[in-house]
């Protein structure tokens, strides 16, 4: 079996974050790209400008008023979670790899089932703006939100870090645009539709450009199997002609070695997803928990046909891509990197004018995914730290202010880390947000809303802990030790940390807790019973229409 | 609203209430989480030679075998495709579960809970 000498600096699909991705030669200059992306633009300007006059209270800035229908967050949420990364990332890897690709749509999308059954109704029911409202009802407020807050923060910020040079390389190889201006103006754009329409603006945005990437995803995929006569035996028989591994391709086991790295990885595509905070805000935009339900359903249904047009047009482009001296470099690899396969497929499919479309939309995506990302990490210092930690009783109009401010500061700390780290291997980040989600967020809402004994103190050490656990292992991990630093062996050998930080997170907090036995947690525990019941019923939640 | 809380936790009919979703939602979660052990299973144990033996890699060979002989086609294929299928399948059997027989049961537990309240009165 001929062996693929293949080197992917992360597995997460964000491979595309490496600075292999930049070649020197641009994919695509014509101006078809330019006109759809110029159209994208303006029309989400004109949304903003109409969000923006619409946009008044912190509950319409935050919580995009309660307006949004479960269809509309659906779409919302499966375009957050449908990132370029993901969709160029995972169509990539299934490029590189074939099957193994498809490990990151069976967990990303599994994460949506657990987050119905286990989260999304009772967090409707608990919170009001962000999930450190349903966590801090019975707990200590300020500490807990201070967590909450740092958790979301620490998970935003690197997300952000990652999506914007992942966007800088990926623009100055789609449109030829330099790296500094391409970043400049994601920076730009994502301020304004955050800064003026909130979250009205930032899920409208998201919805197009949802419905841009599953239309344009659709129709390369249709003009593929087309190709094949709608045959899935003649598209994977020809890709195993074309693809130097063969017949490997079509079976499991080439993209991760050791079972603990697949349970990490799984974990982490799982309950990171469900720990991220510019997904859990999302289901405080609708009006109650039926709502938030259907938004779950529609939100699994459209990243469930994503997945498969992403799984198809993977190895379409094994077929119809690799091996074509059109797409290739110098060096017999393809232009721009594998990331790459699935735009070059769009234009071995449908010509410059799907090239065209399809740069355009993903730019249109990592616009629409850093502004969710600004919003909710906004959210954190204006509502959580500001509104309720420093000075609790500020007016609406003031805490608008801030997180108006907020936005500002974080969109213009993004850009500048982005150009710091502009030539650095950046996949860590993201590796280490999806663990944070994990292993701080996720663990700290889950037993607040489940477990009756969880204490301030017990919450506190076991997310500490999580966090400390998370870093540490990315720092002393193959990414970083390695990659980055350059030592020669990694201290610890596992590449993704989720398990290991989640383990200590939900351990560290359920044995203090247990061990806690001041008048504090004793009233805690108390206050679970009132709680459980409106988590169950939506009696008393923030919003909801007197009975 | 504390008094109202009071008078559900009384109620018999929420502790049905919080039974019947606790039993429907661990269920369903168990089955998604094993269906995602299927994969970790034929991922990390795929074998990377014929001789070795064992279930896991048994199982793990299965998904890369050719549904027809001499085909493209792998199971592994095949049993994703309707991972996705069955994941959906569950979404919508949660759903239909909470927004007929749950939501009718919460606002029956709720409308007890403020007749009560009213008597008291």
């Amino acid at each position: 079996m001929p062996k693929m000498n293949l080197r992917l600096s992360s597995a997460l699909p964000l491979s595309l974050l490496t600075p292999a991705a930049s070649a020197a030669t641009p994919v695509n200059t014509s101006g078809v790209a330019i006109s759809f992306f110029l159209l994208f633009v303006c029309t989400t300007l004109g949304i903003t400008w109409w969000a923006a006059r619409r946009t008044v209270t912190t509950r319409d800035f935050y919580a995009a008023g309660g307006n949004i229908t479960g269809l509309q967050n659906g779409l919302a949420i499966a375009g957050d979670f449908m990132s370029a990364a993901s969709f160029l990332g995972v169509s990539g890897l299934i490029f590189g790899f074939g099957f193994d690709g498809l490990i990151y749509a069976v967990g990303g999308l599994a994460g949506w089932p657990m987050v119905l059954f286990l989260l999304s109704e009772r967090l409707k029911n608990l919170g009001k703006y962000t999930f450190a409202d349903a966590v801090s009802l019975r707990l200590a407020a300020t500490p807990i939100r201070c967590l909450a807050a740092s958790g979301s923060l620490v998970a935003v910020v690197l997300y952000l870090i990652g999506q914007m040079v992942g966007a800088g390389k990926l623009i100055e190889v789609l449109f030829g645009l330099n790296y500094s201006i391409a970043v400049g103006a994601v920076g730009a754009l994502m301020i304004v539709y955050v800064c003026f329409g909130g979250m009205i603006a930032t899920t409208w945005v998201q919805i197009i450009k949802a419905v841009l990437l599953l239309s344009g995803a659709t129709l390369v995929t249709f003009l593929v199997l087309q190709r094949f006569g709608f045959s899935f035996e003649a598209l994977f028989r020809a890709a195993i002609s074309e693809h130097p591994r063969q017949d490997a391709i079509m079976a499991p086991g080439a993209l991760v070695h050791d079972p603990l790295s697949v349970i990490s990885l799984a974990t982490a595509t799982m309950f990171g997803t469900a720990g991220l905070p510019h997904i859990l805000m999302r289901f405080f935009t609708v009006p109650n928990a039926r709502e938030a339900r259907r938004s779950v359903f529609f939100a699994s249904a459209f990243i469930g046909y994503f997945y498969l047009l992403t799984f198809i047009i993977g190895f379409g482009a094994i077929a119809l891509v690799a091996g074509k001296p059109d797409f290739l470099d110098a060096a017999g690899k393809l232009i721009g990197g594998d990331n790459m396969a699935a735009i070059h497929l769009a234009r071995a499919a449908g010509g410059e004018l799907l090239l065209g479309f399809m740069s355009a939309v993903c730019f249109a995506t990592i616009l629409a995914v850093v502004s969710g990302l600004t919003l909710s990490g906004a959210s954190a210092i204006s509502h959580d730290l500001y509104a309720n930690v420093f000075r609790p009783g500020a007016s609406e109009q003031e805490v608008v202010k801030v997180s108006r401010i907020a936005t500002i500061v974080l969109g213009l700390v993004s850009v500048s880390l982005a150009l710091l780290f502009e030539s650095q291997n950046v996949a860590y980040m993201v590796l280490l947000a999806f663990a944070v989600g994990a292993s701080v967020n996720f663990p700290l809402l889950f037993l607040a809303m489940y477990w009756s004994r969880l204490t301030t103190t017990g919450a506190l050490t076991g997310g500490v802990a999580g966090l400390l656990t998370a870093v540490g292992f990315i720092v002393l991990g193959p990414t970083v030790w390695v990659e980055v630093l350059g030592h020669a062996a990694p201290i610890v050998p596992y590449k993704y940390p989720a398990l290991f930080a989640m383990a200590v997170s939900f351990t560290g907090s359920i044995v203090v807790s247990l061990l806690d036995r001041s008048p504090r947690a004793a009233r805690e525990r108390a206050a679970f019973r009132d709680q459980y019941i409106r988590s169950q019923t939506g009696l008393g939640s923030e919003g909801a229409t007197p009975h | 609203m504390q008094h109202l809380y009071r008078l559900i936790h009384a109620n018999p009919r929420f502790h049905e209430l919080e039974r019947k979703r606790s039993r429907l939602s661990w269920t369903l979660a168990s089955i998604v989480l094993a269906n995602t052990a299927w994969y970790i299973i034929a991922t990390a144990f795929f074998p990377k030679n014929a001789e070795t033996t064992g279930l896991l890699a048994d199982i793990a060979r299965f998904w890369g075998q050719p549904v027809n002989e001499g085909g493209a086609t792998t199971w592994g294929i095949y049993i994703g495709l309707v991972q996705i299928v069955v994941f959906i399948g569950l979404v919508i059997f949660y759903i239909n579960k909470a927004n007929g027989e749950l939501d009718a049961l919460k606002d029956a537990v709720i409308a007890d809970a403020l007749r009560a309240a009213g008597e008291q009165k």
